[in-house]
């Protein structure tokens, strides 16, 4: 007994030390964003021998427009997925809401009316998936893969399958317009990835959903306002698939019902990809983000070596199936129960 | 020796290393009602599993009949006439009586396909005879807990059983359903069937056994025969040991009122609830599993409703809708089953620890601050000496005392006027347990109302100043801590 209590005290001796010398190096290099910073940079290389159009300006301004949808859906997504949930709808709110904004703008509605419209109305989806879930326990698979059939049906009856163009000039600059060569919704992108990774980690309430996430029952009776949480960050969702929905419809220049679809593929994917868990508590934006640069380049390089476009969903699929496979090894190895 | 059914000779068996049944050795008479009494984890249910081929005993034989037989499972056991009513009944709500009593073994014909036409008459002829007339072919779900009760020991006899073992058949029931299956009971034994019935509560016991055994420790203390007998010796023998001084000093001064609890209802958990809680002092309370011990404080805490009553803090009324209304009037619930209610088994310590206190680490903003978080959760980590001394460890990795006091320091992190601590040293090894029975006391003497629940009696007698017994959802009485006896205890609890 009392050489347990010395060594114990040796050790909390070096801990301490270890504790003092903060971020070590193998903390940063073991990180997962670095790995996946890796394994992004390491897929441009051998992209860019393959291809010499990858690493032109063109292209990587492509690139990083193209992520824009991804990323900001897929930090919803994210956020969905600590609170212990998922939100299979995010592509529907997308394509349903850009589609009701550009039905407003053609009818002559305000820009600025028109777009707070879409967005309240992503806010209205996103209020009632939470509440089925968080009042009525109703399963969020369930609830979101009806939201996801609804707005996709509505959207449908709405345009009646056709695409909606002709819309006004001033609108496009939101997706179209270009500050010192870079599109606005990168700049969008980027300032919501900061923002949500901070609040994430820093901003009390944000930062509950990870115990939420972890156990419910133990975070209600810690005092965490849990059943708002839930609410709000399928809210969160809604309103950034929203705003995704915006930014598409400006940037193609028509609203359309069938944007967004599978969308919710490639977040989910990207989300577990930058260390999301399937059974919540665990995920960052940063992660998400990287996860979402790294399907982007992995499609990017489809386009360039001229394979199948048909091919893209086969590949996402088997990426999501992967990572979260990985991310259940993972767990069944750190030996929890649930995985 | 009389007509002998069953003998029990030497059983042993021990789970990871900690002996639960030592040597029993016990003898069944046919035709007779024996019961088996005994604190919580005395060892009556291991005993009766091990009886029915759930369990193999590590030593020792079983005879029926004169012969010895061996169990390789539940059917081995049922092959030989003894059936088991569990506690938990294991009837599938959505079937129907006669699926649920003939489950498996329906009549069926050459193809395989059901008789129903028989099954239905099989079924209408076992439930005869315990006073039941219904449908058989109606689903067990909407049927009262008493009736269904009843149809478990339908699907006993149905395989022709000899011996019935009933474990704890009555906590479930309303009175009317108890005197119901005391008379089934009775017409079993006229017809010469056997039973072996558990139970806590001693005045069933002596109203429907003819003979008491006594287990204490995985050990047998005695065998009685009811005429021989008092509720006051089976009482001896159920508690009958020493009380170590293992425990911290008690109480030296006792404070103004900080809590009360008036007439606190909430059907059917408890009724009609009141008690005081002084600064300073250590509350406990004892009762038997479903007495209402923890029920009582899940409602105090705010999760769970109550239908009537009053709590008072410090002399005001409060209204405790939530945990969260709760902890912010300082009122903190250590709940009994840290890894499912208490713990984010995947979060690391200092994540813990702070879990119910983030309100007190933040900006006027909402923003925290890491850095006195990280202070916080080192001193709380120091203070309770936790292994590793890392609080970035996840807490999955400690071991069951150390998430304990890991769980002690998330409540204490919140600055608690009342805590509740509920079966605070279950699972725990005994050096971590007088660590957290120090800190209750510490804590108390800082001037903290501690409310401490526990199944352990001895615990229970040692650390509290003041016990509330309850006994069905009441509290029976209030004793002094000190002087107190494990018997003065279980005569509340049980009678």
């Amino acid at each position: 007994m009392s050489v347990v209590e010395r060594t114990s005290d040796a050790e909390r001796a070096s801990d301490n030390v270890r504790i003092r010398s903060g971020y070590s190096i193998k903390s940063i290099l073991g990180a997962r964003e670095t790995v996946l910073l890796l394994v992004s940079i390491t897929f441009s290389i051998i992209l860019s021998f393959l291809s010499p159009r990858f690493l032109s300006v063109n292209n990587l301004v492509s690139i990083a427009t193209g992520m824009t949808y991804d990323v900001i859906m897929a930090t919803g997504m994210t956020l969905v997925l600590i609170v212990g949930g998922i939100d299979l709808s995010v592509g529907s709110i997308l394509g349903l809401t850009g589609v009701v904004t550009t039905m407003m703008l053609r009818s002559g509605v305000s820009i600025a009316v028109s777009v707070t419209a879409g967005l309240m109305l992503g806010v209205l989806l996103g209020a009632i998936n939470g509440t089925m879930i968080s009042n009525f326990k109703i399963n969020p698979f369930i609830v979101t893969l009806g939201m996801m059939a609804i707005a996709r049906g509505a959207a449908v009856v709405l345009t009646s399958g056709y695409f909606l163009s002709n819309l006004p000039p001033s609108y496009l600059i939101l997706g179209q317009g270009k500050l010192l060569g870079i599109p606005f919704p990168i700049y969008v992108m980027l300032l919501l990835v900061i923002l949500f990774e901070y609040l994430l980690k820093n901003w009390s309430p944000l930062y509950t959903i990870f115990y939420i996430g972890t156990n419910p029952d133990a975070a209600e009776l810690s005092g965490i306002k849990v059943g708002r949480m839930i609410l709000a960050c399928y809210v969160i969702s809604g309103f950034l698939s929203a705003l995704a929905g915006v930014f598409m419809t400006s940037r193609l220049a028509m609203g359309y019902a069938q944007f967004g679809l599978g969308a919710e593929l490639r977040a989910i994917a990207a989300s577990v990809i930058g260390g999301a868990s399937m059974s919540g508590g665990e995920g960052s934006i940063g992660g998400t983000f990287l996860g979402v640069l790294l399907l982007a380049i992995i499609n990017n390089g489809f386009v360039l070596l001229n394979f199948s476009v048909y091919w893209q969903g086969v590949v996402n699929g088997l990426i999501l199936v992967l990572a979260v496979a990985v991310d259940a090894f993972r767990r069944a190895r750190r030996g929890e129960r649930r995985i | 020796m009389a007509d002998v059914v069953l003998s029990i000779n030497g059983i042993t068996k021990s789970f990871a290393g900690n002996k639960v049944l030592d040597d029993i050795n016990l003898e069944i008479q046919r035709g007779s009602v024996h019961a088996l009494v005994g604190e919580n984890g005395a060892g009556k249910s291991t005993l009766v599993k091990i009886v029915g081929g759930i369990y193999q005993p590590d030593s020792g034989t079983i005879c029926m009949n004169g012969k010895t037989v061996h169990f390789a499972g539940p059917h081995d056991a049922i092959n030989h006439g003894i059936s088991i009513v569990h506690q938990e009944l294991s009837l599938v709500p959505k079937m129907s009586i006669a699926q649920n009593v003939f489950s498996h073994r329906e009549p069926v014909n050459r193809l395989g396909f059901i008789k129903w036409a028989e099954l239905y008459r099989k079924t209408r002829e076992l439930l005869k005879p315990l006073g039941l007339d219904i449908d058989p072919g109606r689903p067990v779900g909407g049927l009262s807990v008493g009736v269904q009760q009843l149809i478990e020991i339908a699907k006993a006899l149905s395989t022709d059983a000899r011996v019935l073992i009933l474990d704890e058949p009555t906590s479930a029931l309303s009175e009317k359903e108890v005197d119901m299956l005391y008379k089934v009971i009775n017409d079993l034994k006229s017809r010469g069937v056997t039973s072996i019935f558990i139970s806590h509560k001693l005045p069933e016991v002596f109203r429907v056994s003819d003979v008491i055994s006594v287990l204490r420790d995985g050990r047998l203390v005695g065998t009685v025969r009811k005429e021989a007998t008092t509720p006051e010796e089976i009482i001896r023998m159920m508690v009958g040991r020493p009380l170590g001084d293992l425990y911290p000093p008690k109480s030296s001064r006792v404070g103004e009122r900080i809590l009360s609890v008036e007439n606190m209802t909430r059907v059917p958990a408890f009724r009609d609830v009141s008690l005081e809680l002084f600064r300073g002092e250590i509350l406990g309370f004892a009762g038997l599993v479903g007495s209402g011990r923890t029920e009582v404080a899940r409602a105090i805490f705010g999760a769970d409703r109550i239908d009537s009553g009053r709590i008072m803090l410090g002399g005001r009324e409060v209204k405790i809708g939530s945990p969260r209304d709760a902890i912010r009037h300082g009122i903190c619930y250590l709940t009994e089953d840290r890894k499912d209610l208490g713990l984010f088994l995947t979060k690391t310590v200092r994540s813990n620890i702070v879990a119910s206190s983030l309100s007190k680490f933040v900006t006027r903003n909402g923003f925290l601050r890491k850095h006195e978080i990280e202070e916080s959760s080192r001193y709380f980590v120091d203070y309770f000496r936790l292994k590793p001394s890392d609080d970035r460890a996840l807490v999955m990795n400690l071991s069951g005392g150390n998430q304990q006091k890991a769980l002690l320091a998330k409540w204490i992190c919140a600055g608690p006027k009342v805590l509740i601590a509920d079966e605070p040293t279950r699972g725990v090894d005994v050096g971590a347990k007088s660590e957290i029975h120090r800190h209750l006391r510490q804590l108390a003497e800082s001037g903290v109302g501690v409310i401490v629940i526990s199944s352990e009696l001895p615990e229970l007698l040692g650390l509290s100043d003041r016990i509330a017994v309850f006994n069905s959802g009441r509290i029976a009485a209030f004793i002094d801590g000190k002087g107190a006896t494990q018997e003065d205890v279980m005569r509340y609890a049980t009678l």
